[in-house]
């Protein structure tokens, strides 16, 4: 007879998932691989420094802050990396060696340990580094580069804001594949996509708010376009340029940020599509996607209050 | 990982020179004849499309499939059996008889006092031994009756008056329910007795101030398990026997539906049994409805009423009669039937025995009160240490420590889990906030927004939020990345609201 000595009794269920936060964040990981691939063959080796020196920045902050603060350690679990590699792909090619270190520092103590770490930070952790970066170098963080050169370009989206009818000027299949100046890992839509059907494919986020935020965008685009096509750019244009892509199917439905309800997750991603539309066409900045979705991020909250349909409610017979 | 049970149905069609064979997602195999393939197909399609439109929440578990065919198991008959007087919140029954007593199968050793408790009747021949007492799973003690074999299987003999089936009242046919000692375990484990007794009672609504009166229109039997890794209620689909038709007919007289609905799993069948049954039926009043049994928890009882017939029982404390169904087992409905027929009390039952540790698993028919160890032994024992000991099925059952527990009437399956199946909880982590839980859960809840009310003992908070309605069947808890014993919580939290 086998021992019996040492059974274990706790509550039901007793088989579990296999899905896990390490697992969450491997595909993660795996889904950006495609753009970041794309980004240095596009801007070089350069790119790879930006996103090494980013990632290795982002574990060693975490490491070094939770054990000062005696917390339990975290950075096993990859979502330091995680913050890492999307603050790298988006920030513009030719930014100086020390801006990813900053940003990376920056999105770990900012954005994420400072309110609780995984699960508790209101703002996207990339994001708050982008945007810190943003506001305090400007110039830094406005100079793109066209791929495979040094030469200092706008990106489609700059141009628009130069001029509205040069869009005509851009390809869309350049857009598609990359062949523009613009962030490190959201220049080639098609990368992008593919890292984003493995995603969806594994799970990790769902069609809800990645889709609603292209309806969004779309929508807007659609109408502006057909009320006047000579100064608005059509509907491609505006899914494939900037971070669109990039941050419908990766930083949106990140879930930490992002609302968990069926119909909030919609709304969360159809607003935040509207939200960048409306900064590009009439914001100060070319690219709105990023300031949109943490403006979004702060309302994450209410959206949490459309709740689904309350069970059993009687109907009348 | 774990292994749930496949069942060939034995009379399944025989199979022609030419045949196609059906690889279903799970690995499953079915056997169609050339023309059925089609009509199978385009039927399975459909009756998913509409399973799924009516019930989208729940998981599929990864399991793998074993095949299982032939008779269950029956163990030698145990050489001591624990009975306990007490079953689920009903009063405990009265003993009648004392130490030394010499009694039979059969024989009542206990009344009820009431139709929400039990009475107690030997399930061995023997003489009665010392009270005793057990802890059951949630640690409470059990006061018991044993019995300690004489040897032999000598049976009482029922009062059998022969009286036809049509000539009984429902009061009858409650008492004699009552007697035979049934339960029903859809919603919790009560007896059978005590839950059809309101049904002939229109149940009245007030809904914006109108009053509603809700009768039972539909008796709803479900031919699958609770759990896909359950398999009683499939095996009985199909084997059923003549007392299904005459379990039926008591119901319908009792409940006073018009109309019965089994409810099967697509994966497996056909049960020409039950077909025979639909074809029988000339007012057309019998239907069956197949809905995708391994989407758990399709087969428990507010998730399966939602899935069959769309309808949504009130929640918190709904029971399916609110909105007119009287929800039973297919093993329920044949026991009542045996009941009828043989008047004799029900002794026995059949038990899913299952899991990774145990070298055969199968079937079990098992004496009630027979100890635990007594079963795993009957089927060859352990092939490697159990982690885990599992009374009831694996997503919702209970774990026990004690090997000397006995089987009682509501235990549907045992399990004897290994340590690569089991995961525990351990370190949980904080909520992500990642929505899987609110995606799967069929009961429409937020499960991590109310962990978070739990953990931090905002237990009135948690219970506006829905706590009660939730049914506990654990889908939240294994999805979760961040491991988080959602279940254990909310059981947690509930217990903190009541006892407040």
């Amino acid at each position: 007879m086998h021992n019996t000595n040492n059974l274990i009794v706790s509550m039901s269920p007793h088989l579990r998932g296999t899905l896990s936060i390490e697992g969450m964040m491997r595909t993660f990981l795996i889904g950006l691989i495609p753009p970041a691939v794309m980004a240095i063959y596009l801007f070089g080796l350069k790119s790879l420094l930006i996103m090494v020196l980013s990632m290795a920045t982002a574990v060693i902050v975490e490491t070094v802050i939770e054990r000062l603060t005696k917390r339990t350690p975290t950075y096993t679990d990859g979502h330091a990396l995680l913050i890492g590699l999307i603050l790298a792909l988006i920030l513009p090619p030719s930014v100086a060696w020390w801006m990813p270190v900053v940003g990376a520092g920056i999105a770990i103590i900012l954005g994420k340990l400072m309110f609780g770490g995984l699960g508790t930070y209101p703002f996207n952790p990339p994001l708050v580094a982008w945007v810190v970066l943003k506001l305090s170098w400007p110039e830094r963080m406005s100079v793109f580069i066209a791929p495979h050169t040094t030469d200092q370009v706008l990106t489609p989206l700059m141009a628009l804001k130069e001029d509205p009818s040069l869009f005509y000027s851009y390809e869309i299949g350049d857009l598609f594949l990359g062949n523009t100046a613009g962030p490190l890992g959201a220049v080639c839509a098609v990368a992008v996509l593919i890292g984003a059907a493995f995603l969806l494919y594994r799970g990790v986020i769902r069609w809800h708010i990645p889709i609603a935020f292209c309806a969004g965008v779309a929508l807007f685009a659609a109408i502006l376009h057909s009320i006047n096509p000579d100064i608005y750019p059509p509907v491609v244009f505006h899914l494939l340029s900037g971070g669109v892509l990039l941050g419908a199917f990766f930083i949106a439905p990140e879930p930490v940020t992002s609302p968990v309800t069926v119909k909030g997750m919609l709304l969360f991603g159809f607003l935040a599509g509207i939200l960048t539309m409306i900064i590009r066409m009439w914001g100060a900045y070319p690219d709105g996607t990023f300031y949109a979705i943490l403006i979004m991020n702060a309302a994450t909250p209410l959206f949490n209050y459309l709740k689904p349909k309350e069970y059993g409610s009687v109907k009348r017979a | 990982m774990f292994h749930p049970i496949h069942f060939s149905i034995p009379n399944a069609p025989k199979i022609p020179s030419f045949l196609f064979k059906i690889y279903l997602t799970n690995g499953i195999s079915v056997m169609y004849e050339g023309a059925d393939f089609l009509a199978h197909v385009v039927n399975t399609l459909t009756e998913e499309r509409k399973t799924m439109a009516l019930f989208r929440k729940g998981i599929t578990l990864k399991t793998k499939t074993m095949a299982f065919t032939g008779d269950p198991i029956v163990p030698p008959l145990p050489s001591r059996v624990m009975l306990p007087l007490k079953h689920a919140i009903g009063e405990p029954a009265h003993p009648v008889v004392k130490k030394g007593d010499t009694v039979t199968v059969g024989q009542v050793i206990a009344t009820a006092p009431s139709r929400t408790s039990l009475p107690l009747h030997a399930t061995i021949a023997g003489t009665i031994g010392e009270d005793s007492e057990y802890l059951d799973c949630t640690g409470t003690p059990i006061p018991s009756l044993t019995i300690d074999s004489d040897g032999g299987d000598t049976w009482d003999t029922p009062d059998n008056e022969e009286k036809a089936l049509s000539s009984h009242t429902p009061a009858e046919i409650i008492e004699r329910i009552h007697a035979a000692g049934l339960i029903t375990t859809h919603l919790a484990s009560v007896p059978l007795a005590g839950d059809l007794m309101p049904m002939d009672q229109p149940k009245t609504h007030l809904i914006d101030g109108h009053q509603i009166t809700q009768k039972i229109d539909t008796l709803l039997i479900t031919a699958f398990d609770k759990e896909p890794s359950l398999g009683v209620n499939r095996y009985y689909a199909g084997n059923t026997t003549e007392d299904l038709a005459d379990g039926i007919t008591a119901l319908k007289m009792i409940t006073g539906a018009p109309a019965v609905r089994f409810v099967v799993d697509t994966h497996y069948g056909p049960y020409p049994q039950l077909k025979e049954l639909v074809a029988a039926d000339e007012e057309e009043t019998t239907t069956i409805t197949s809905v995708n049994g391994r989407r758990f928890p399709i087969g428990m009882a507010i998730p399966v009423i939602k899935a069959a017939l769309g309808r949504e029982v009130p929640l918190p404390f709904g029971h399916p009669r609110d909105v007119g169904v009287a929800l039973y087992d297919i093993s329920t409905v044949i026991a009542v039937g045996t009941a009828l027929r043989t008047h004799l009390p029900q002794v026995e039952s059949l038990i899913t025995v299952g899991g990774g540790a145990l070298s055969q698993t199968g079937i079990v028919k098992v004496r009630i009160g027979t100890p635990i160890r007594e079963v795993f032994e009957a089927l060859g024992g352990f092939h490697t240490d159990p982690a885990k000991i599992i009374l009831g099925g694996p997503m919702t059952g209970m774990a026990h420590y004690d090997l000397d527990v006995p089987v009682t009437k509501d235990t549907e399956g045992l399990f004897a889990l290994t340590h690569d199946e089991i995961q525990l909880a351990g370190d949980y982590r904080q909520c992500i906030n990642c929505g899987l839980c609110v995606k799967v859960c069929p009961v429409n809840l937020l499960p991590g927004v109310l962990s978070l009310y739990c953990v931090n003992d905002k237990f009135d908070m948690a219970e506006a939020e829905g706590l009660f309605n939730c049914i506990e069947c654990g889908c939240c808890d294994y999805v979760c990345p961040s491991r988080r014993p959602l279940v254990h919580l909310f059981r947690h939290a509930k217990r903190q609201v009541m006892e407040a």
